[in-house]
């Protein structure tokens, strides 16, 4: 699978501030890749480096075989681009849009086609003032596609979205993925990027922390899951540390206990045949995976979200 | 884009075709007539000539009435501005004892008594003379020239079309800058491979074309219901327009470069305009200015377009006729232009 990114040694600077520290990965053709991170962390800064909107203070970016630096436009011909604040004319309709900004490519795609693929069609004559949240960022959607780029970049998709409307981008983003399309996207919800990542960076304050496959990430974590049961009970405290692949006993109290272990799929089995040959009843039984919040915690010392 | 944009397409242009109509409407010829109440005591040949012969001096209107109480009454309520009382026995006086006081009742807070007066008294210098049978040895002539030969509204009328593409133009310009910066939709287009020049020259191409289209506008307008004369060539004129057109569009760009948000481009924008417009030959000729700001006017961008959209509207005069205005111009698009790419930025 060939790279279709190259990032190296990115770093920008304003001032005495540095945004992005440093910074270097590859992403691979067919690909969904994801930089999580809170507000702040240098995530918008850095896709635009290599959307070639701001040029970095040091480091190189080759897209698709060229240096974003020395052709930018021929870069931005095979991209698509999504802004996290994305506006476009206020009086303008939906069709018009993508009609205009389909010649700023020099092509001339249907704006029919695209809307009727994000289901905007019977508003094709409307103005982007008068959709929903969801339905802008539909549109905003479209208007990426708008050159079929190889690459496609989204800059927190489902930001301001309700729940329902984020599942259903996701299925979107998902599908344009299927279609071949390489996908880069930031977000700072943990969900997004395990639900749709193929590879994930962490990034903080400028710099990429930790970056893998997310269910690599989260058996990385010093707690991969925590096992938590009540039972009225008492119960053998050796024994149960025990068990296969548990790290350590975290709580014990009157009315049950809570473990650490490092597999799940190893320790729940072991557990209930214990309970079930010492005749322990466990009247609570919970199963609480590490995510990449908890991934981010043990890193960063500090929440994804504050 | 700026077609659908209505509320400013309104102000745009009905604000200056308002202006046109109003002052359209100030500007008719004002009523200049003087009107004299007379209560005639005498009733006899020397009055009655004296009252005819009041009559028919071009600007007098004469207004008879019997109670001498209710008329000086109406001149001490300013409803009536003159009053002359010709007392009885006129007719003797006049013939065996001279002269003849008719007195004058005014209203002395009108700025313009004191020349009426004059002229009562020249009047009756004539009668006297008649009377005596006097010749006239020495006559006047008097003969105006007209500096301008234009009623005010055909003055006004390119100052207004010139003021009404500027202010859309700037503020135009600023605001549209301003709410591209703001939403970012600058940004957006940076990610497309268009040119950035490209973006710019069509929104310039744009508004240009605008003032195009309100400088007819007001023009025509101008030219079909004031009769003002539109004698220049057409192509000219709108020659003209551009060129000033390219001066305001940079000062828009400037101003949108400074202003953090659509109000602040709007209230900036009319902050460059108003006192452009204060001190141009929109309203007045400059001349009538003290001379340090005459000075000043003269080196603004839009007393120099003024005149020149005027002379070539009214008076069919070629761009040659004006060097001066028109270098003014040049000077100021490249000022403007150098300062509006060294300013101008996206966020």
């Amino acid at each position: 699978m060939a790279d279709v990114i190259e990032v190296r040694s990115l770093t920008m600077r304003y001032g005495d501030l540095v945004a992005v520290d440093d910074v270097s990965f590859s992403v691979r053709q067919g690909e969904v890749f994801g930089i999580l991170g809170p507000n702040g962390a240098g995530k918008t800064t850095t896709l635009e480096c290599i959307e070639g909107i701001q040029r970095p203070t040091a480091g190189g970016i080759t897209v698709l075989d060229t240096g974003v630096h020395q052709d930018p436009n021929a870069v931005k011909l095979q991209i698509g681009v999504q802004l996290q604040v994305s506006a476009y004319f206020d009086y303008l309709t939906l069709n018009e849009i993508l009609d205009l900004f389909a010649r700023f490519y020099g092509q001339e795609r249907s704006a029919a086609d695209l809307l009727t693929t994000v289901g905007l069609a019977d508003k094709a004559n409307t103005t982007v003032e008068k959709l929903s949240a969801g339905q802008k960022q539909r549109f905003t959607i479209a208007a990426t596609l708008v050159n079929d780029p190889e690459i496609v970049f989204l800059d927190e998709p489902t930001a301001n979205l309700d729940p329902q409307a984020r599942r259903n981008l996701w299925e979107f983003v998902r599908e344009i993925n299927q279609r071949g399309k390489t996908i880069v996207l930031t977000t700072h919800y943990m969900e997004e990027a395990e639900y749709l990542c193929d590879r994930v960076a962490i990034m903080d304050q400028g710099r990429i922390v930790a970056m893998d496959s997310p269910v690599n990430l989260i058996r990385e974590l010093p707690v991969p899951y925590e096992i938590t049961a009540a039972t009225d009970s008492g119960y053998d405290r050796d024994r149960l540390v025990s068990l296969a692949s548990v790290m350590e006993l975290a709580n014990d109290s009157d009315g049950g206990f809570t473990l650490h272990s490092s597999d799940a799929a190893d320790t729940l089995p072991a557990l209930l045949q214990w309970a079930a040959s010492s005749q322990i009843r466990l009247t609570h039984l919970e199963v609480t995976p590490g995510n990449l919040e908890s991934v981010f915690l043990s890193l960063t010392g500090r929440a994804l979200r504050d | 884009m700026i077609v659908r944009n209505r509320q400013a397409l309104f102000w745009s242009m009905a604000f200056p075709v308002l202006m046109v109509v109003v002052f359209g409407l100030i500007a008719r010829e004002p009523d200049t007539s003087i009107h004299i109440a007379v209560v005639d005591y005498a009733n006899d040949s020397v009055s009655e000539r004296l009252i005819r012969s009041l009559d028919q001096v071009a600007n007098y209107e004469i207004d008879i009435r019997v109670d001498e109480q209710t008329a000086r009454e109406e001149v001490g309520d300013g409803d009536l501005s003159y009053l002359l009382v010709l007392p009885a026995g006129l007719a003797a006086t006049v013939a065996d004892n001279p002269p003849a006081r008719l007195t004058l009742v005014y209203d002395d807070t009108s700025p313009i008594s004191g020349v009426v007066i004059v002229s009562i008294e020249r009047f009756l210098d004539q009668v006297n003379l008649d009377i005596a049978n006097a010749i006239d040895r020495l006559a006047l002539e008097p003969e105006g020239v007209l500096t301008q030969d234009v009623t005010f509204i055909a003055f006004l009328l390119p100052g207004i079309a010139v003021w009404g593409i500027m202010s859309f133009s700037v503020i135009g310009i600023a605001t549209t800058m301003a709410s591209y910066r703001e939403k970012k939709i600058l940004r957006r287009i940076m990610a497309t491979p268009l040119k950035v020049r490209t973006f710019f020259v069509a929104q310039v191409l744009a508004y240009l074309l605008m003032a195009l289209v309100q400088a007819s506008v007001i023009l025509g307008l101008g030219g079909l219901v004031y009769d003002v004369p539109i004698v220049g060539n057409l192509l000219l004129i709108g020659l003209v327009i551009i060129i000033g057109n390219i001066v305001f569009l940079n000062l828009g760009f400037i101003v949108g470069a400074y202003s953090k948000s659509v109000q602040a481009a709007s209230g900036l924008g009319n902050l460059v305009v108003l006192p452009l417009l204060m001190f141009s030959g929109v309203f007045f000729s400059p001349d009538s200015l003290p001379k340090m700001l005459t000075a000043v006017v003269r080196f603004m961008p839009l007393a120099p377009m003024v005149e020149t959209v005027r002379g070539v509207t009214l008076e069919a005069k070629g761009i040659g006729d004006f060097p001066t205005q028109i270098a003014i111009l040049a000077v100021w698009i490249g000022v403007t232009s150098l300062v509006a790419v060294k300013v101008f930025r996206f966020e």
